[in-house]
């Protein structure tokens, strides 16, 4: 794996719990669980920035809302 | 970029040959395996056309560019490897870690590690039509063991997932041991497969020993 640096973060109490609740959900470190999300933000903002929208859609409702991703 | 120290078998006298699996491949790499590549692409492809091959028996992978997906390497969540052997890139592969959930209980929506693409070498490839025996053996296998392990690194716990063409599906079943979860209509009906964490404990303990 390339080498890694130290940061330190400061959370408020209800971003903290949330980032509990994701690494007990999907069985990962908070370490891990931050380093989805960055890659997930650069994904999204890459594609953003070609000129794509991101969506979220119900099929059972049949409906779809973009995302506004700032 | 960081290495791995392995081997590979040459298929002539079965002898194994020392060779490394880099990771963190950048574009000008892919640059390199392309233009390595398309010269073999080309003799195979004329190869086949001599021998009267039949376009649906062409390996499957003939097409691919990989100078083409130099972008993909630009995402955090993308990672390149490479097998150098002799000093020419033997197979490479691009892995996503993120993005990407299990669909298979236990661990139902919990990450994977998906392998995006996964390529040997044209002059690897064993194609009896044209008496093409390739050069060397288990690069497959061994990129797809460097893509477990990462998932392990990742806290994935092994788990791997990927769409195969399907020259590629007995390898990926037989070889692999994923499990096939069903055609998936938004990705060109391709087959899918998965690892989970049991299958690929078992996995990275067979290659350990090998």
């Amino acid at each position: 794996m390339a080498a890694k640096k130290t940061m330190t973060l400061n959370l408020t109490d209800a971003e903290m719990a949330v980032l509990d609740e994701l690494s007990e959900k999907k069985d990962l470190s908070k370490t891990a669980v931050l380093r989805q999300a960055l890659r997930l933000y650069q994904m999204v903002n890459m594609r953003i920035d070609r000129g794509e929208k991101l969506f979220f859609e119900d099929e059972a409702k049949k409906e779809k809302a973009e995302v506004m991703v700032l | 970029m960081s290495g791995i120290e392995t081997f590979v078998q040459r298929r002539s006298d079965k002898e194994l040959v020392s060779a490394t699996i880099l990771e963190g491949m950048a574009a000008t790499d892919l640059l390199v395996v392309e233009n390595e590549w398309r010269a073999e692409r080309s003799s195979v492809m004329q190869e086949l056309l001599s021998a009267g091959v039949a376009r649906p028996n062409w390996p499957e992978s003939l097409h691919w560019d990989w100078s083409r997906k130099v972008p993909e390497l630009q995402l955090l969540a993308s990672t390149g490897f490479g097998i150098v052997c002799e000093k020419r890139w033997q197979g490479v592969m691009i892995t996503k870690s993120a993005g990407y959930f299990t669909r298979l209980e236990p661990d139902k929506g919990k990450p994977l590690l998906y392998v995006d693409y996964l390529e040997v070498a044209p002059w690897n490839w064993v194609i009896p039509q044209i008496n093409r025996d390739g050069l060397y053996k288990t690069v497959g296998s061994t990129l797809f063991w460097r893509a477990v392990q990462q998932s392990e690194e990742e806290g994935f716990h092994g788990r791997v997932g990927l769409h195969a063409l399907p020259q590629a599906e007995p390898f990926y079943e037989k070889v692999c041991r994923m499990r096939p979860l069903g055609r998936d209509a938004s990705k060109q009906n391709l087959l899918y497969f998965e690892l989970t964490r049991q299958q690929a404990a078992g996995f990275l303990k067979m290659g350990e020993s090998k």
